[in-house]
């Protein structure tokens, strides 16, 4: 059971800077979905805070918003704004591919974008989806009664499981990523079931063609195969500038078996990995426009 | 911003700083004061007493707990009371607005969609959040919407058959006189006769045993053992004691009668004596005034133990010189099954082939959405009642009377609604120190398990180990069959006897062989106890049997269910316990499944040679992975639908 001395819900980022400056070790939480099952018998057990400081009532950690060629969302975004805010279905439909395999339709009410981060889960779901979009994080802080500002690309915040760049005192504020209206887009996903699932391998791919149906953009990113999500790059640098054919996607899939780094289930791992990078480009290919069929896999029966 | 602070002064052992919430329930203004560590759903059950939404896990896994906020549904078990405060709360309890059922409630009620009814209330929640979004929805947004709640018993699809209704009435294609009861027929067999519980459940007003609340009434947490084996050296419970509020604290030595109890043997004190011979067996039990205290108290019960040499294989607990577990179980054998039917060994000499593998079931948790709770009390002429949802009130009535030291009339033992059972809730083990409790304190005892505590504490199916040698004909006949089985029975006995003779007594199966040999040995570990799970054991002996059925026709060339047909029982056939049968339809019900399953003949591994096993290359897979707006839409090729907007 989680307990505490004190539940503090500052409605500013000014009041939650004065309560963490009275109280360092107060925690903080949006939507509270993983500190309290975290606090119960078989994980922490029963864990005494200080305090801890709700923050989902402040105004500057919400919002959605575009920014000329990028997108801002506030920190405290729930995951299922990211299914149906129209400016976020239109500008990074990725985002809603992804949020409908998080958890279930009532946590992605109460779960927040930023707490998805900040929590560093080798397996959050949202991670692989925001590194394709080239996402960066704003952190905010206070010093001498100012509020400071730095941000920092997602794919350096995550430093490893559980750990990020987030200092003691500063606060993560909002997201900020590429609007990709015209991206063809796929996600991917495995768990034990449909929903309430941690993923084994998550997955997500976009993907821009030119006038003559040739790759000029890539991004695929993978998750929940290694301590952080990571962007495959050698791929995307392999397709870009070519015409895809389904034995380019074959041969991609090849490639990237060795980038599991799991310590369990490996093998099954692999073979997931691998389908699921073919499955996912020549799915996000379809939706930017042209048909690539895969290559039908012998079912390996022994 | 402000919380109720605490500055300064320091609060009593199982107290908590409260935090004053201010919202509206159902419809209704409420201002309550509760210990700041509450969540949405302790507000709403026990601060409120609205008990129509329940705690199935307490982790956001379940759906039992799910509830409005703002419209917006929400697992109450993951949400600080304190997300409420300003807010508007709906629950199952006035779902309806005091209007009978509403429409979904009615087509559950309709469809059957509900039965031990546990989880129905956060199904009928999701559902009503479901319809609200997407009035339209399709039987996979359906599912989508109802993916965060688990059902144990339905089955789910008179669950997403009750919600299609209930769309359908409520667009008007199907007129709503299809809520009401199909006419009468001659005979109920084969009709949709509404079940007469359904209303209570679909609205939530029916009470299980964790929904009841008396005046005055204490609340039980329970010490339990860290360690598979060891010995009780010392209970120093002197702290616990002097914190106030704590009214009652148990012992094995607060036990009047004979204090044993088991379904088939005996062997299981009600709170551990002298020696734990599990991870999570009841040590020491405390009544509180509130559940924090009892909480506390259990924290500051310090007990002493020397570990002791534990088994947890229970094939080395059957060894000569380990550890025995208990004294009257030699070689902790707790119960050894033998079917000797005709001359196996000379049998097997005649057999064209013999087919020997090895089997390994696994433990298995019942997880019935309801986790054990119970209230007991004293009557004003002495009586001590126990409401439980005890699946075998009167045997446990019988071990109780024997376990206070009372005359059976002065135990009175309810079953309150059950909230799944499974076999999983047939053991006593917890009623005992409930009715103890009541009788001490001359107060009502309540006890509610966390999942957690379910999980660890309550029986399991049993693992089994099946060694399997068979004897055919070329032809597929059985010349003979030899299973040797052992299966680990935990701590003590619960049920393992029972589970021993059902296994030895279906595990050969419905086939006529005349030559048997079938050992079925139930042994005694520290692992956590095993018991009733349903099929008794059948499940796990049939399970090799059907399994070595395949193997034996992979090995003979043949197809699967021609093998079977050849050996089935027939009219007339004798049991491998030598009971005349008159009639058998097994074959029949073979036939008749085979037909509906659309059977392929071949040998086994012939099935997925040849012929594509999957087909969702360049497909989403079995569901739609791809989901916007709450609505599942087929992925449209992006250049087709937005040529216009975008052209290149």
């Amino acid at each position: 059971m989680l307990t505490f001395d004190h539940y503090l819900t500052p409605k500013s980022l000014d009041e939650a800077f004065d309560v963490l400056q009275r109280m360092p070790a107060a925690r903080l939480l949006a939507g509270a979905t993983d500190l309290l099952p975290w606090a119960r018998e078989g994980r922490a057990g029963d864990v005494h805070l200080p305090a801890v400081v709700d923050l989902s009532r402040i105004a500057a950690l919400g919002g959605i918003s575009q920014e000329g060629a990028r997108i801002r969302i506030g920190a405290t975004t729930p995951i299922s704004a990211l299914q149906r805010h129209p400016l976020l279905m239109q500008q990074a439909p990725v985002l809603g591919a992804c949020a409908l395999w998080f958890a279930d339709d009532q946590i992605r009410e109460q779960a927040t974008v930023g707490g998805n981060l900040v929590n560093a889960s080798p397996a959050g779901d949202t991670q692989p989806a925001l590194l394709a979009l080239n996402t960066h994080v704003t952190l905010v802080r206070r010093e001498g009664g100012r509020l400071i500002e730095r941000s920092v690309p997602l794919s350096e915040f995550i430093l490893g499981p559980s750990r990020t760049m987030l200092q003691p005192g500063e606060i993560l504020l909002r997201l900020e990523f590429d609007a990709l209206p015209n991206h063809g887009v796929a996600f991917e996903k495995v768990g034990h079931r449909r929903s309430l699932a941690i993923s084994t391998v998550c997955l997500a791919t976009l993907v821009h063609l030119d006038a003559g149906k040739r790759i000029d953009d890539l991004r695929i990113a993978i998750g929940a195969v290694g301590p952080v999500p990571e962007r495959l790059t050698d791929i995307e640098d392999l397709l870009t500038g070519v015409t895809p054919t389904s034995a380019a996607l074959r041969d991609a899939s090849v490639r990237v078996a060795d980038r599991v780094r799991s310590r369990s289930r490996q093998s099954y791992r692999r073979e997931v990995l691998s389908n699921f990078v073919e499955r996912s480009l020549a799915a996000a290919i379809a939706h930017a426009g042209l048909d690539v069929p895969r290559i039908p896999k012998e079912s390996q029966i022994v | 911003m402000s919380d109720t602070l605490l500055d300064g002064g320091t609060l009593a052992e199982g107290c908590h700083p409260t935090t004053e919430i201010n919202a509206t329930v159902n419809g209704r203004k409420v201002q309550r004061t509760v210990p700041n560590h509450y969540r949405v759903i302790d507000f709403v059950r026990e601060e409120l007493k609205l008990t129509g939404n329940k705690e199935g896990c307490g982790a956001g896994e379940c759906g039992t707990c799910s509830m409005f906020v703002d419209g917006k549904l929400i697992k109450s078990c993951l949400a600080p009371v304190q997300k409420i405060n300003g807010c508007s709360v709906e629950t199952i309890d006035d779902l309806d607005r005091d209007a009978g059922m509403s429409l979904l409630q009615q087509a559950f009620h309709k469809s059957g969609a509900s039965q031990c009814g546990y989880c129905i209330p956060g199904m009928v929640m999701a559902a009503t959040s479901t319809l609200r979004r997407n009035p339209g929805a399709s039987r996979d947004e359906i599912k989508e919407g109802l993916g965060g709640n688990i059902c144990r018993c339905t089955g789910y699809q008179k669950i997403l058959d009750a919600v299609e209704l209930a769309r359908d009435i409520q667009s008007g294609a199907i007129p709503a006189s299809a809520l009401e009861e199909d006419a009468e027929a001659h005979s109920f067999i084969g009709q949709r006769t509404r079940r007469l519980d359904a209303p209570a459940k679909v609205t939530g007003a029916i009470k299980y045993a964790a929904d009841m609340f008396m005046p005055n009434m204490l609340h039980m947490q329970v010490v339990r053992s860290p360690h598979p084996h060891a010995r009780i050296v010392r209970i120093d419970a002197e702290a616990a004691r002097a914190i106030p509020g704590v009214e009652c604290i148990l012992t094995c030595d607060d036990v009047p009668g004979v204090d044993n109890f088991g379904v088939f043997i005996e062997d299981q004190p009600t709170l551990a004596r002298g020696v734990v011979r599990y991870v999570g067996e009841a040590v020491v039990a405390v009544a509180a005034e509130t559940l924090d205290i009892a909480r506390a108290a259990v924290a500051a019960i310090h007990v002493e133990y020397e570990k002791l040499p534990s088994l947890f294989d229970p094939h080395a607990a059957m060894q000569h010189g380990v550890v025995q577990l208990h004294a009257f179980a030699q070689n902790n054998i707790c119960k050894h099954t033998r079917i000797r039917k005709g001359d196996v060994d000379a049998a097997l000499a005649t057999a064209d082939v013999i087919v020997e593998q090895t089997y390994d079931t696994q433990s298995i948790e019942h997880a019935y959405l309801e986790p054990e709770a119970g209230l007991a009390y004293l009557e004003a002429d002495g009586c001590v009642t126990v409401q439980s949802p005890s699946q075998n009130i009167t045997h446990h009535r019988h071990m109780l009377a024997r376990i206070l030291g009372r005359p059976i009339n002065k135990v009175r033992m309810i079953m309150s609604t059950v909230g799944g059972g499974f076999g999983g809730k047939e053991d006593m083990i917890y009623q005992g120190m409930l009715a103890l409790a009541a009788i001490k304190t001359r107060r009502p005892v309540r006890y509610v398990f966390t999942r957690e505590e379910s999980i660890k504490v309550s029986a399991k199916r049993h693992p089994f180990n099946i060694r399997y040698t068979m004897g055919l004909k070329r032809d597929g006949r059985i010349v003979a069959t030899k299973m040797v089985m052992v299966a680990d029975g935990g701590a003590y006995a619960l049920s393992t006897p029972g589970v021993m003779n059902k296994s030895a007594i279906l595990g050969p199966g419905p086939y006529d062989i005349a030559n048997v040999w079938v050992d079925s040995i139930g042994v005694y570990t520290n692992n956590t106890p095993s018991g009733a799970f349903r099929a008794f054991g059948a499940f796990q002996s049939e399970f090799a049997t059907e399994c070595h059925l395949d193997l034996c026709a992979q090995h003979l060339g043949m197809d699967p269910v021609a093998l079977r047909r050849i050996n089935l029982m027939r009219d007339g056939a004798t049991t491998h316990t030598r009971q005349q049968l008159d009639r058998v339809l097994a074959v029949e019900c073979l036939e008749a499944a085979i037909k509906a399953a659309g059977w392929e003949p071949g040998v086994p591994y012939r099935q997925g040679q040849g012929s594509p096993q999957r087909n969702d290359f360049n497909y989403e897979g079995s569901r739609q992975s791809y989901l916007i707006g709450g609505q599942t839409q087929p992925l449209v090729p992006r250049a087709a639908s937005r040529s216009d907007m975008h052209p290149v």
